[in-house]
């Protein structure tokens, strides 16, 4: 069979216009696929290589989109776009670290369309697994990306486990040091996730990046109040100023008196298969001033058994300084 | 049912990957209806061979050791890999997930040391042919499933220390064994270990695509022996020999009665004098006890 | 007032803003069904067999076009399709259907067997004693005394441990080998001298509008709409590529969404579509897109290079060796790596200067000129070492490219070449004052916060015309100026901007001028290619040939109908104005057509090209033509130059680099067009920038197939890696060779943009140079932090 890439195929569209009728759709159906903004989704399709029968587009769910007050936080509808993530007075005035990274997301255009629950939920973008190599986590039994030879600049430095790839996702890191939730429902009822747990890691399923299964949909994700006084930073850094992943990124939400954290949150990534947080650092820096020397400590602590592949050793002082700067509390 | 997984390499070539989840789910379900069959065919079916009371033999101790301490720790701790090794291998598979793959690997290895040890204590301490299947048995086995066909009620034949069906099973479960232990043992060199960093260009894509198959269906078979193992090993009329595993001995009845002592006669082996204090045969093969 | 030097709204520009533009894909025929091509998924194979039959038996499958029926060139040749693909991505077979889906569903259906041969991606590995040859009949070709050969070059071992010992590039036997004055003296005069490798990345040319065409045959003509550079050029190579006589094709090309240098006359894959439809009998549209585009689309070559530099005190360079192994694709022959030793040696006049070099055939895309082939490169390696002599002389950045660069009679390269002319310095003074270099530079060095400033300047000089091209114009009785053009329309403005010449020579306004361009139906002039900075120069100087024909026309047809002598008639507002009256164009026009001969185009100039006369006649008697060919004097080598000047902040925990200035002064001659100008400085700056920091190949060595196959993955820049402050200044002394004064500007910007980069970070470094293009992030962190680079010295698809 011969390969040809960037043509869709053709497949079964639904269009429901409510949660309960996704779902039912994706319960009757099997290999199915749940479209939002389709930037990901798209690029799949077009290169033939995940190709799904029956494809359920949420765009005409009106429950999933939309950003209103929950408790003392806020909710946001998987559904809701990225540019009104960034726009939303809530989330700026409030969450500020959230706009932020979501501000840095690819370009205008695929913020318009791109969604907050497809952005959490996208896929990896190692090169290898998305130009269709039977990789382990295209169901295959090589990593390509980890070989002493292989072109893994942009791969992982940490939590690698048989699988280097990175998790791409800029909202993911904001929304975990935010501390918050993904609900996600299926025919069975509701789950909610701690944002942290719902990232999965290679070593526990390396065909997947978050805990969804199919016929699972992740509805809204809820950001506590907890974190809406602290002083954020958002750092990401890449190769072009647009239109590009994050080599590493840093989302760090610090409650700070007289120049002593008091509490932190902090994560980084594109580093890891996940976004990781950084309990240590938060717990290491707890007490202690907001200076270089702390930012310092932090970030040997934050990379501390990192282990680079052959392309990425810069990955390590970049996530170093990245969570240096965090901690120590540049004007970003 | 898919059996075998393909995909095209980077080349766009049609490689192996690995076998087809079904064929766990047929692996298990073989076990299973091996078991129903089994125990329905005992229950209902089986002729039943007159049970002729064993000679007394007083020069038969009261108890008859049949697997030495170190032979029970061997079985004890291999029982423990293999199902440490099969639950992290199909647990991932049936939709329990957690990170496996080390456990999994360590295991790997602790069996591999296992089995080295037990070939060389095997073949230095033991009878090591004791157990392997000859001609003879061949032969017999012929016979006793002539026997079965023509539904003749056979009277049941006293064996050496390990009747045929226990040493057909230990033999396969050998091959099979051997099959995922070299293969792991390939495979660890596709994973990053604290000795070595992966190397996925140790073998050529199809050559890891043969060495994933053999290993699934190795791993895979190993399902359904081990369920039928279990199983024996819990029938009431085999519980003398998990007892035996447990506690090391037999009784003077069950040796008089399952053995004859022409095959396996006690205290004449090579290493039965000083490990089991010249009392009995200290010799044992795997731990497995099949029927 | 004369047009040249005045802002003019081309006259395509309507049409573009408002989508009414017709772009190859944009045409539409009755009956039209599509094609899709079969790549290779490896980087050198032989077909062994190819299965159809289930592809063919699909509805809507309408047939297949292989290798054996198109044009096979001889090696090393680049065929449409084949049946050898030495590159991943290379077209094997092509297949029509009635739609896209169809046709893609039904390549999937197809059975093919090919059979694995040995590849090399990377140039060194081919050299290696008993590497692997990207051709079966060799991997470099030598011109030797029984003309050109293939053949299998390889380099003892010892040479490769002697280079890992020495941490430099290997260098074995090259091809190619000039020299001039005393090297060894040179170095031996020097006061500091410097040694490096470097090492510069390919990259496709990536432009906007991939190489989409549609074709279908009427009454045993092609027509054929395809996107080119270069109108008449394209119709004449595709005609070739087809076997057709020129009057049995038609080819529209009418906008091109760019090309720099990836479509600058024949584009093969063309054929395929024409032939397909010739083969089932439908029109065929084959939209090529952005996947293909990057294996098919052409790429420029990467250089593995070596220099040594001797510098006197007084910042005279004395002496270059330069060793350059270009990485060259698979097919044909590129010249950049010669041209950059030439440049070279042009932009810093050494006393002595030895070039060594090779090409290499290699499994990656096959490569052609890109926007200042060889030139861009070689400028965003050497400038940064140039500023190393510079600081470690005390010089300054700016007086040390002074000091170095040619005047009016320098010579260079290979033959000892001259140049028409050399505003070299007027263009460093224009720019630095416009930059404001003395202040600028005042900021190189300062910390704010993490972030430190760095200042860059980069040179770079491009070839900027040819000549000995035809006009074509003509007067109809609506009294119009019908300027008649063969060059394309790739967003440079020049068919309208050269065009001025002749309508400045008849005295007319713009909106008095039609010019014709795009479809070689409407008749074009033989015509340079639009590529290598000639258009500006060589077409100017063609249309002011035939505006000064058509003005004598002009006044002898007023002679002869109001009397007079000729001479005594002036052209002027849209007349011919004389003793004996006046007539309009108009009126002049009707006349040439009632005279005829050579006032009409009935007779014709005996030195036109063949391609000129056949469009003429078929314009003949329809006006008053104006036809010549372009026989002004051109001595020496036309070159233009660029010099940009960058400031980067560079952010010494992150490795970031953001450029925040740019100014780009040009010296082309005068200037014909304010804003095209400053567009052509931008926009290949720009382009400067992408090749600088983030565009790149990135190869699997194992596998030899790319990843930086989508925009994203090959990271040209964006909009906001652009600096919002971009100026631009231009000496403007006008060219003594040429009759207008103008010279190509296309090239040279995209190698002062980068070379200004490239400068302004070493700068930010300390002055530590870290010989590699792009200096990505991570290359710059690493060496911030003191640890290994993540690329091997020379490794080049990384
Ligand atoms: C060129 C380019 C550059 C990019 N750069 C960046 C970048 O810099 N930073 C960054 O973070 N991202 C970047 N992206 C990624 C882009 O932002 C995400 O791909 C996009 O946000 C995905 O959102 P979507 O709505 O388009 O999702 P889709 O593509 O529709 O979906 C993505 C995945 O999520 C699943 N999914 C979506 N919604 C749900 C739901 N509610 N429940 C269950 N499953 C769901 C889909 O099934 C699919 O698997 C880039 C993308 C492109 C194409
Ligand atoms: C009961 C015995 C065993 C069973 C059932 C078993 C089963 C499996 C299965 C199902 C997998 C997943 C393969 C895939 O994804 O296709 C696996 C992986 C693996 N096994 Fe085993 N295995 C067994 C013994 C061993 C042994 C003895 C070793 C080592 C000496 C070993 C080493 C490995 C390794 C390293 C992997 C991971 C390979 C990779 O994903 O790259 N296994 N095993
Ligand atoms: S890093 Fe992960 S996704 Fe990439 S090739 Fe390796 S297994 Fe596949």
């Amino acid at each position: 069979m011969a390969v040809i890439r960037d043509m869709m195929p053709a497949f079964e569209l639904f269009q429901p216009t409510s949660v309960d009728e996704a779902l039912d759709v994706l319960e009757r159906h099997d290999n199915t696929w749940v479209l939002a903004g389709g930037l990901d989704s798209m690029d799949w399709f077009k290169d033939r290589i995940k190709r799904p029968d029956v494809v359920v587009e949420l765009g005409s769910v009106s429950e999933l989109t939309g950003i209103r007050a929950s408790g003392d936080g806020i909710e946001i509808g998987a559904m809701t776009s990225l540019r009104d993530v960034v726009a939303s007075d809530d989330v700026r005035s409030r969450f500020g670290l959230l706009a932020q990274a979501a501000a840095e997301v690819a370009t205008p255009q695929i913020r318009n369309q791109g969604t907050l629950g497809g952005n959490l939920i996208q896929d990896t973008r190692c090169w290898y697994y998305r130009g269709g190599w039977p990789c382990y986590r295209a169901g295959g039994n090589i990593c390509y990306a980890g070989t002493p030879r292989s072109m893994n600049r942009e791969h992982a430095v940490t939590g690698q486990s048989r699988c280097v790839a990175v998790n791409g996702a800029d909202t993911a890191g904001a929304l975990v040091a935010l501390g918050a939730q993904m609900m996600v429902r299926s025919a069975g009822g509701e789950r909610v996730y701690e944002a942290e747990d719902f990232f999965v890691g290679p070593e526990i399923d390396i065909e997947r990046m978050t805990v969804l299964e199919p016929g699972d949909l992740l509805t809204h994700v809820r950001i506590p109040g907890d974190w809406a006084d602290a002083r954020f930073y958002w750092e990401k850094v890449r190769d072009r100023k647009s239109w590009d992943w994050a080599l590493a990124s840093v989302a760090a939400a610090i409650v700070e008196s007289n120049g002593t954290i008091e509490r932190a949150r902090i994560a980084v990534n594109g580093v890891a298969p996940t976004p990781v947080r950084l309990t240590d650092v938060e717990n290491l820096v707890q007490g202690m001033p907001a200076n270089d020397d702390t930012g310092m400590a932090a970030g040997e602590l934050a990379t501390r058994g990192f282990k680079p592949l052959r392309h990425n050793d810069y990955k390590v002082p970049l996530a170093r300084n990245l969570v240096r700067r965090a901690v120590r509390g540049d004007a970003a | 049912m898919e059996i075998l997984r393909t995909a095209p390499n980077p080349w766009g070539q049609e490689v192996l990957v690995g076998v087809a989840w079904d064929l766990l789910w047929a692996a298990a379900i073989a076990g299973f209806l091996f078991v129903v069959g089994h125990h329905l065919y005992v229950w209902i079916m089986a002729p039943k061979a007159p049970k002729t009371a064993p000679e007394p033999a007083p020069e038969v101790p009261e108890r008859v050791e049949r697997h030495s301490q170190a032979s029970r720790t061997f079985h004890w701790l291999m029982a423990a890999t293999m199902l440490t090794l099969l639950v992290t291998a199909f647990f991932p598979v049936i939709g329990v997930q957690f990170a496996w793959v080390t456990i999994h690997w360590i295991a790997g290895i602790v069996l591999t040391l296992l089995i080295i040890w037990h070939i060389i204590h095997a073949s230095t301490k033991q009878d090591f042919w004791s157990v392997w299947t000859g001609t003879k048995e061949i032969g017999q086995a012929f016979q006793a499933v002539g026997k079965f066909l023509r539904r003749e009620p056979a009277k049941e034949e006293r064996s050496g220390k390990y009747p045929l069906d226990q040493r057909a099973y230990h033999n396969a479960v050998t091959l099979v064994s051997f099959g995922v232990i070299v293969t792991g043992i390939l495979m660890m060199f596709g994973v990053d270990t604290w000795f070595w960093a992966s190397n996925p260009y140790f073998l050529s894509d199809s050559t890891w695509g043969l060495v994933f198959v053999l290993h699934g269906l190795c791993g895979v078979g190993l399902v359904t022996m081990v369920i039928a193992h279990i199983y024996f090993a819990i029938r009431p009329e085999k519980r003398w020999m998990t007892r035996s595993m447990i506690k090391g001995w037999i009784t003077r009845e069950e040796y008089l009665e399952h053995y004859d002592p022409d095959l396996w006669k006690l205290g004449t082996e090579p290493a039965g004098a000083e490990l089991a204090g010249g009392s009995a045969s200290s010799a044992d093969a795997d731990g497995v006890v099949p029927a | 007032m004369a047009l040249i030097g005045q802002d003019i709204s081309p006259p395509d520009l309507r049409a573009k803003v408002t989508g009414r533009a017709k772009y190859a894909e944009d045409f539409r025929a009755e009956g039209m069904v599509f094609a899709k091509l079969l790549l290779s998924p490896m980087p050198h194979a032989r077909v062994r067999s190819v299965d159809a039959s289930r592809a063919l038996a699909m509805p809507g499958v309408l047939g297949i076009l292989r290798a054996s029926e198109v044009n096979q060139p001889e090696a090393p040749g680049e065929a449409a399709l084949t049946d050898e693909p030495k590159y991943v991505g290379e077209p094997i077979l092509a297949l029509a259907a009635v739609d896209e889906t169809t046709a893609a569903d039904a390549i999937e259906a197809i059975d093919i067997d090919l059979e694995p041969l040995p590849f090399a991606i990377d140039p060194l590995d081919s050299l290696r004693p008993g590497g692997p040859d990207a051709r079966l009949d060799g991997n470099v070709m030598r011109f030797g005394d029984s003309g050109r050969e293939l053949v299998s070059l390889k380099w003892p071992q010892t040479e490769f441990d002697a280079a890992e010992a020495e941490g430099r590039l290997p260098m074995g036997e090259p091809t190619d080998e000039w020299d001039h004055g005393d090297l060894d003296a040179a170095f031996a005069e020097a006061d500091y001298v410097l040694e490096d490798t470097i090492v510069h990345q390919s990259l496709t040319h990536h432009p906007m509008e991939p190489r989409s065409s549609m074709a279908y045959w009427e009454d045993g003509r092609c027509y054929l709409y395809g996107s080119t550079q270069s109108t008449q050029r394209a119709h004449q190579a595709m005609a070739s590529q087809l076997d057709l006589e020129p009057g049995e094709l038609v080819f529209v090309g009418q906008y091109c969404g760019g090309g720099f240098g990836s479509k600058i006359a024949g584009v093969p894959i063309y054929q395929v579509t024409a032939l397909l439809a010739r083969k089932i009998q439908r029109p065929v549209m084959m939209r090529i897109n952005r996947y293909e585009e990057n294996y098919i689309g052409r790429a420029r070559p990467g250089f593995q290079a070596w220099t040594k530099m001797g510098f006197r005190r007084d910042g005279k360079i004395t002496g270059i060796d330069l060793y350059i192994i270009q990485d060259h694709g698979p097919y044909g022959r590129s010249g950049d790596y010669n041209t950059a030793g030439a440049v070279t040696d042009l932009m810093y006049q050494p006393d002595a200067m030895r070039f060594r070099g090779l090409t290499l055939y290699t499994n990656t895309p096959p490569r052609s000129a890109q926007r200042a082939p060889g030139g861009a490169q070689i400028v965003a390696m050497l400038e940064p070492l140039v500023d190393k002599a510079a600081r470690e002389l005390g010089i300054d950045r700016v007086e040390i490219r002074k000091i170095n660069a040619p005047t009016h009679d320098s010579e260079f390269g290979p033959g000892r070449a001259t140049t028409t002319s050399a505003f070299v310095r007027e263009a460093i003074e224009a720019g630095a004052e416009q930059f404001d270099w003395a202040g600028k530079q005042a900021l190189s060095g300062q910390r704010n916060g993490t972030k430190v400033t760095g200042v860059g300047v980069g040179l770079s000089p491009y070839v900027g015309g040819s000549s000995g091209f035809d006009g074509l114009l003509l007067i109809r009785p609506d009294g119009k100026l019908y300027i008649h053009q063969g060059i394309g329309n790739l967003g440079t403005h020049s068919m309208a901007d050269t065009a001025r010449a002749a309508a400045d020579e008849l005295g007319l306004e713009w909106d008095d001028c039609a010019v014709i361009w795009g479809d070689s139906s409407q008749h074009h002039p033989y015509s340079s290619v639009q590529a290598g900075s000639q258009t500006i120069h060589a077409h100017t100087r063609a249309n002011y040939a035939a505006a000064l024909d058509m003005k004598r026309k002009l006044q002898e047809v007023a002679a002869a109908a109001l009397g007079g002598s000729a001479s005594a008639y002036r052209v002027e507002g849209a007349r011919v104005t004389g003793p004996g009256g006046s007539l309009s164009f108009a009126q002049a026009a009707e006349r040439a057509i009632a005279m005829g001969g050579e006032y009409s185009g009935q007779e014709l100039p005996e030195d036109i090209n063949d391609y000129t006369r056949a469009s003429a006649t078929q314009l003949a008697g329809q006006g008053l033509m104006g036809v010549a060919r372009d026989n002004f004097s051109h001595e020496g080598s036309t070159w233009s130059w660029v010099v940009g000047f960058a400031v980067v902040e560079l952010d010494t925990e992150t490795g970031d680099v953001r450029i925040v200035d740019y100014t780009g002064s040009a010296d082309c001659g005068i200037v014909v067009h304010p804003r095209s100008l400053a567009a052509q400085i931008h926009g290949g700056s720009v382009q400067g920038f992408g090749q600088a920091r983030s565009q790149k190949w990135v190869f699997d060595p194992k596998w030899g197939v790319p990843f930086a196959h989508r925009l994203y993955t090959a990271r040209p820049p964006g909009i906001l890696d652009v600096p919002l402050s971009m100026d631009w200044a231009a000496a403007g002394e006008p060219d003594p060779q040429t009759p207008i004064g103008a010279k190509g500007i296309g090239e040279p910007p995209v190698g002062a943009g980068s070379a200004a980069v490239t400068s302004a970070i070493a700068d930010a470094l300390d002055g530590r140079c870290l010989c590699r293009v792009p200096l990505t992030t991570d290359v710059i962190l690493a060496e911030l932090e003191g640890r290994a680079q993540p690329h091997a010295l020379t490794e080049i698809h990384s």
